[in-house]
């Protein structure tokens, strides 16, 4: 960045960047807040011609349909996250804690088994998922579904975290383990403390993929307990097709959670992925 | 006896992910893989029974499977290319320490936050057919005088499709590169101008070939992201015959069609060609970079 040319080439590049990156949350911003008749109009204005705030009012009304139909599908979402998380980290601590630091026969065929499934598509799963959870009535529990959901990205997962660990020198839980430090003991107080960035970018990718879900839930998620919020948007867009700005303003909510998440703890993202995949 | 211990206790962990991917994903697959060989339509229950190969004749044997493999793989092809180049591009420019990296770090990581099919109603507004953003520019520019129906065009629309996706999977893309370029020794630099190697000639023999295995996850999980694209077709065009892929099509045979046999075998040929970026993405994922 010493050059004038350098910095003339960065700030182009920031530029289009940016309004690469923000300009389809502007738009379906403005498109939220437009008033609804002119807003496909034969018209060359961007921006509407006064502000709008119907669409917030109507999701924001507590006895309005969309409103109930919009925020029991975050809780949905919300739950789902609560439960893959609750069960995914262990599960995917365990995992990687086993595969990268402790040697068995097998161990490189059931990693490779775990990690093979990431390219495995949704639907080669769910065909006989969907007749499993018809007979045994599991269509409507919201732990199943959860479950579900962590099956697909735990891999994803457990490679970050095993790749981090192997960052890690072992020596320093083994001097541990010489001083009389238990295996237990070894892994919060000593592993743990140097690995937690990664735990934190897992915990936000499970976050992240589980609000995100679409074609598990789409089969498997019928009722109205259990739809999540990605579902409910596209709903929105169907049922209420020609209202477009409330269907603007539905998906904008609805990324405000995972949005706010990510960005709140991106510099874990960063460091647990830059150290996480760079093995 | 301590090694033996050590073992028990490896599996004794691995018991919950062993459990878990048995019951959730191998036995289900093993399952599609029965149903995939017998008659089994929903809409006629009592008429089930083997029939060995038929399923997968009759998907070789219909347009619609080579229709929609056709799409699939142009999405693979736009999608993978514009993923890896402006992947790398934002890498690069995040690399770059200024006053506002912190900001554009923030605004990179956002896209990926977005549910897919979010993206793709968000993307939907501005490639609206009449009058959305994309025909408003173009005619503001005077490139067009009428606006564009960019979802009745066949190519056009897997054109949008890709770019709504591409946009979504470019932050990965761009965080492993980041990871890679972080992850080059500043001594080679150092080394190389030392003896005399301009700037461009570093990023050919030093930043490129150490990227490589970084910008190699990238693209196979781009490849894995192109393949399974289905939310944003269904946000932007919903299940319409035009711009169907595999995906799409193996959903309707399944659950619109309600012929299990034949969705079953469709998704195992989907399986049959993700195997093959499988492949190459195991071996990228466990491969030693060294310096």
């Amino acid at each position: 960045m010493k050059t004038k040319g350098g910095k003339v080439l960065y700030f182009i590049v920031v530029v289009i960047f940016l309004i690469f990156t923000a300009g389809p949350f502007i738009w379906a911003f403005s498109v939220s807040v437009t008033p609804e008749f002119e807003m496909f109009k034969n018209t060359m204005s961007m921006l509407p011609s006064k502000l709008n705030w119907d669409n917030y009012v109507t999701l924001f009304t507590a006895s309005s349909r969309q409103n109930k139909i919009l925020f029991q599908g975050m809780f949905n979402s919300l739950k789902a996250v609560g439960i893959t998380l609750l069960i995914g980290l262990p599960v995917a601590l365990m995992s990687a804690y086993s595969l990268a630091r402790l040697e068995f026969k097998g161990k490189k065929l059931i990693k490779n088994a775990i990690l093979i499934t990431m390219v495995i598509p949704v639907f080669a799963t769910v065909i006989p998922l969907y007749r499993i959870f018809v007979s045994y009535q599991l269509l409507d529990k919201m732990f199943w579904l959860s479950l579900v959901y962590a099956s697909s990205f735990l891999p994803m997962s457990i490679w970050l975290m095993i790749n981090y660990f192997s960052t890690i020198p072992v020596e320093i839980e083994e001097a541990a383990r010489v001083d009389g430090c238990g295996r237990i003991r070894t892994f919060f107080e000593i592993l743990m403390p140097i690995a937690y960035p990664v735990v934190i970018s897992s915990a936000l990718i499970m976050f992240l993929s589980a609000w995100n879900q679409f074609q598990i839930p789409l089969i498997l998620a019928s009722s109205f307990q259990t739809k999540p919020v990605s579902i409910v948007t596209s709903e929105f867009m169907v049922k209420d097709s020609i209202q477009y700005g409330i269907t603007a303003a539905a998906g904008l909510l609805a990324i405000v959670p995972p949005a706010a998440t990510a960005l709140i703890l991106r510099k874990y993202l960063v460091s647990g992925m830059t150290r996480g995949t760079g093995k | 006896m301590k090694k033996k211990h050590k073992g028990a206790l490896g599996i004794a962990l691995l018991l919950p992910i062993i459990i878990i991917m048995a019951v959730l994903v191998y036995y289900p697959i093993i399952k599609t893989f029965s149903y995939s060989l017998q008659k089994m339509k929903l809409t006629a229950p009592q008429d089930t029974g083997f029939v060995g190969l038929a399923n997968y004749r009759s998907v070789l044997e219909s347009d619609s499977f080579w229709y929609s493999l056709q799409n699939t793989l142009f999405l693979l092809v736009v999608v993978v290319l514009f993923t890896t180049v402006f992947g790398i591009c934002v890498a690069l420019m995040l690399n770059v320490d200024t006053k506002i990296s912190g900001l554009l770090m923030a605004a990179a990581v956002l896209p990926w936050a977005l549910p897919p099919v979010v993206n793709g109603i968000i993307w939907r507004f501005i490639f609206y057919p009449g009058y959305g953003f994309m025909n408003k520019l173009l005619i503001g520019l005077g490139v067009i005088d009428q606006p564009i129906e960019w979802m009745s065009h066949r190519f056009l629309l897997l054109f949008v499709v890709a770019v709504v996706v591409a946009w979504r999977s470019i932050p990965f893309t761009a965080i492993v590169c980041l990871a890679g370029l972080r992850a080059i020794p500043h001594e080679f630099y150092e080394a190389a101008r030392i003896d005399g190697a301009g700037r461009w000639s570093s990023f050919r023999y030093i930043t490129g070939p150490l990227m490589l295995p970084f910008i190699g996850i990238g693209i196979t999980s781009a490849s894995i992201t192109a393949i399974n694209i289905f939310d944003e077709i269904v946000a932007l065009a919903g299940y319409s015959d035009l711009g169907k892929n595999l995906l799409i099509e193996s959903y309707l045979t399944t659950f619109s069609f309600l012929d299990f046999g034949k969705g079953s075998a469709l998704t195992y040929i989907i399986m049959l060609i993700s195997a093959i970026l499988g492949f190459f993405y195991l071996r990228n994922l466990t491969r030693e970079v060294e310096y």
